[in-house]
């Protein structure tokens, strides 16, 4: 039993991952910092832990497909994060992926129904 | 926040980026900071937002997507076999010396008191054996770890270096997409069967050296002529131990390089470039080696002669003509050209392989 378990979450975290990317880099036209990105993520029914995002915001931003710059204004100090020129090319080309991948997978799914 | 949670937020702040690199912690420190105190804002308890965060170690994982290995599984098997090999050569010789010395340095057994002065004799060699043999072992797996991990290493730039080239071709040839994009010519092609290095031709040379290296630092004494006249036992050492301190390092040295040599050719696994490269490489150092050992440091006991003709007594006039014959100079000189041949000949049969079956040089 506790092996099948774990072969669920592990098949769960890996179809998430990427998912995930797309997610985060479809929020960030606009900066934002970490926080509101999850509040703003749950309210529209895709979760993700805190102690997945930001290690994946930084993961983007070394990756070029985001910038940050820390906000010393306010109360606090904040990060925001921002989708570069170039991460708006790449989101751009995994959404229309991703469009694709779903329809196909809809058909897929829906096969095995009928 | 109440100082008790402010002082939760650090400790827990603290055991995530006290497992990152030096370079990350500031910036994620306050990073995790705003996350805290936002989600504090939120949901009012310290102990729910931490409890929400989960085990720190975890959350630190995510952070670190390099590698974290020493010896990747690639290397891995090869590595196990080779820690295993040396494990048991240098153990068990260094074992069988302790007990043999123990036994041999042991008082006059007489038939009152055989049993204790026997099991003392035992229990002294057993305890100088495990003592000696940890240590070996442990400097052995040291040595083979040292070499695989660096192998390791090396072998990421080099396969970084190969992107390099590649993306610098692709960006001459203006073919972005041909260039960068795998084919079938990448293949090499399938190794000779001659060309394949196996463990079994590499064992030999294994044994060998780490045995003969152990014997050198735990045992130079055994290195001797021995006689028994009656009861007593005589050894003369052949080795020139006043100054072994000096000498052994280099000894050893010369030897570490062969099994460098030895691990290189296993990991690679057939004759190549690379392999004819390192063989030629070691070959010569540990030839230059040889020749300052030999020639240039005392390794030979200058007093080899007349100790041996002391420890002969009244046998000494039949020896006599052997020991005219005892000449450093002529027996360094007479090894000096053993090791060469035998390099050259190691040098010269690796050049062979490689270019006669070798895959990486030989254009399809």
């Amino acid at each position: 039993m506790g092996e099948e378990k774990d072969i669920l979450s592990t098949l769960l975290l890996e179809l998430r991952r990427g998912s995930l990317t797309i997610s985060v880099l479809s929020q960030m036209k606009e900066p934002k910092y970490g926080y509101a990105l999850v509040q703003s993520l749950e309210e529209k029914g895709v979760a993700i832990d805190p102690n997945t995002l930001y290690p994946l915001l930084r993961r983007l931003e070394n990756q070029g497909l985001l910038e940050s710059r820390w906000e010393t204004g306010g109360a606090k100090p904040r990060k925001y994060y921002q989708r570069t020129a170039y991460g708006t090319g790449i989101y751009e080309q995994l959404k229309a992926y991703w469009e694709n991948l779903s329809a196909g997978m809809e058909r897929l799914l829906r096969e095995e129904e009928a | 926040m109440t100082p008790n949670e402010k002082d939760y937020m650090d400790r827990y702040i603290y055991q995530v980026i006290r497992r990152l690199p030096k370079a990350q912690r500031d910036e994620v420190r306050m990073e995790l900071e705003e996350l805290i105190s936002d989600m504090y804002a939120d949901k009012g308890s310290m102990e729910k937002v931490l409890t929400q965060l989960g085990d720190p170690a975890e959350f630190s994982k995510q952070y670190q997507n390099n590698r974290q290995y020493l010896i990747g599984p690639e290397y891995f098997e090869t590595y196990l076999w080779f820690v295993k090999v040396v494990l048991i050569c240098a153990a068990v010789p260094i074992l069988v010396i302790s007990l043999v010395n123990a036994i041999s340095e042991m008082p006059m057994v007489t038939s009152q008191n055989a049993a204790p002065v026997v099991i003392r004799a035992i229990v002294d060699g057993l305890t100088a054996g495990i003592t000696n043999a940890l240590l070996s072992c442990i400097s052995s797996f040291g040595a083979v770890t040292l070499t695989f991990a660096i192998m390791e290493r090396k072998k990421n730039q080099f396969e970084m270096k190969k992107a390099e080239t590649w993306s610098v071709e692709k960006l001459e040839e203006d073919k972005k997409t041909d260039a960068s994009r795998w084919t079938p010519k990448f293949l090499e092609p399938v190794p000779d069967k001659k060309a394949i290095i196996s463990r079994g031709d590499s064992m030999a040379g294994i044994v060998f050296i780490v045995i003969f290296s152990v014997l050198l630092v735990f045992a130079p004494h055994f290195f001797a002529a021995i006689f028994t006249e009656g009861e007593t036992v005589t050894a003369v050492p052949v080795f020139h131990l006043e100054k072994w301190g000096m000498i052994l390092p280099i000894f050893v040295l010369s030897l570490l390089i062969g099994l460098v040599d030895e691990i290189l050719r296993l990991v690679v696994g057939c004759y190549c470039k690379l392999v004819m490269i390192s063989n030629i490489v070691c070959g010569a150092i540990q030839i230059v080696l040889s020749a300052v050992v030999l020639k240039v440091l005392p390794i030979w006991n200058p007093d080899f002669v007349v100790e041996l003709q002391l420890a002969l007594g009244d046998q000494a006039e039949s020896a006599a003509k052997f020991l005219t014959y005892w000449n450093a100079d002529m027996v360094s000189n007479g090894l000096l050209s053993f090791i060469i041949a035998i390099t050259l000949f190691e040098i010269g049969m690796t050049i062979y392989k490689t270019l006669r079956y070798g895959v990486c040089i030989k254009k399809p």
